[in-house]
């Protein structure tokens, strides 16, 4: 018994040092702190929809991967759990990143493969999707590029 | 052996977090509309269209036949208004002249399920030159809207109560409402041949 336990031991313990993530500089994003008013979606008479409110800002994305320079990666956009709760984004891109979406509390893959410059750029179209219920204060809504290295 | 491998993960967590953010509000966080007739809209709601003020003031008639007064039979009432589509999506709702257009929205950011009421504030009497009356109780209406078999309405049918200050409807948080009235005299009385006019004002009110 005891070789196949350590065995599985080492099996767990690999899969934890391939799956280091770390936080990417994304400082060059602009605009970095941006403001956006949210509108209500459609007012469906008979819609479950009826309580969401969304808006659509442009992003200059611009992530520094200079670390990670000629290795391959995994890059993921996350949108941590926060207020105002039920908070999901959407996004479009112009091809250096890939298009998604995520809800609070999960994260989504923008980009796959080897890194061959210190800097990956592209202009994201984002949209925000929110319970209008819960919007009567404003809220600061923090995402975060992650890097799963290969 | 594992020492090292958990202090390199922690640096790499510690180490200062770059992280974009959106700072998101409500561009407006309370919004009601109310239009009964002809309304005025730029664009159409479910497109991003906003309401705009009309002022006009639409009729309701009947021209009872003289053969006609005061025989028991309803006499169906015709709107000059020509107001056919919704301003939610351009739907063909209501059928004018034969029907009145009623609708609006309520928008609020309170985590709640309440509805705002509509009311009508009824003169007691439509009055004709001469002074003569007829009761705004006899004026009742039927409500239903193209598409919407028999579902209820949120303006539902009804008669209006003369001198007071009715509801005639509810509209549900974050939901637009609208049906189409058709309206008719209930001409149970012998009465002096006249116009007979009266004007009844529709308010939304919202907390």
């Amino acid at each position: 018994m005891r070789p196949l336990l350590h065995c599985a031991f080492c099996i767990i313990w690999l899969n934890v040092a391939l799956a280091k993530t770390t936080v990417i500089d994304d400082g060059g994003t602009l605009p970095y702190n941006a403001s956006l008013a949210l509108r209500w979606q459609q007012p469906s008479p008979r819609s479950p929809d009826a309580n969401r409110m969304v808006g659509t800002l442009t992003l200059r994305v611009r992530l520094n991967v200079s670390p990670w320079l000629r290795r391959s990666g995994r890059i993921y956009l996350a949108l941590p759990a926060q207020q105002p709760g039920t908070l999901s984004a959407r996004w479009s891109t112009q091809g250096r990143l890939l298009a998604g979406q995520v809800s609070a509390g999960g994260r989504a893959l923008v980009y796959a493969g080897p890194l061959t410059t210190p800097f990956i750029e592209d202009t994201v179209q984002l949209t925000l999707d929110v319970d209008g219920r819960r919007m009567q204060q404003a809220y600061q809504v923090n995402f975060r590029f992650e890097m799963d290295e290969e | 052996m594992l020492r090292p491998a958990f202090l390199a993960l922690l640096a790499a967590f510690s180490a200062p977090l770059a992280a974009f953010t959106v700072n998101i509000a409500a561009g407006t966080p309370r919004m009601v509309f109310l239009q009964v007739g002809l309304g005025s809209f730029n664009g159409l709601y479910d497109n991003g269209g906003t309401p705009l003020n009309n002022t006009t003031i639409n009729k309701v008639s009947v021209t009872v036949p003289a053969a006609a007064v005061g025989n028991g039979t309803a006499q169906a009432m015709t709107t000059d208004s020509a107001q056919a589509h919704s301003f939610w999506d351009n739907y063909v709702f209501c059928n004018p002249p034969q029907e009145l257009y009623i609708g609006g929205f309520y928008r609020a950011t309170n985590n709640g399920t309440g509805t705002v009421l509509v009311s009508a504030t009824v003169p007691t009497a439509l009055v004709d030159g001469a002074g003569d009356t007829l009761s705004f109780g006899k004026v009742s209406w039927t409500s239903r809207g193209n598409g919407d078999g028999n579902i209820a309405q949120p303006f539902p049918a009804g008669t209006f109560n003369a001198g007071t200050v009715q509801t005639i409807g509810t509209i549900g948080q974050n939901q637009w409402a609208e049906s189409c009235w058709t309206f008719s005299y209930k001409n149970d009385s012998v009465t002096a041949a006249g116009t007979y006019t009266g004007r009844v004002l529709y308010t939304l009110t919202a907390p």
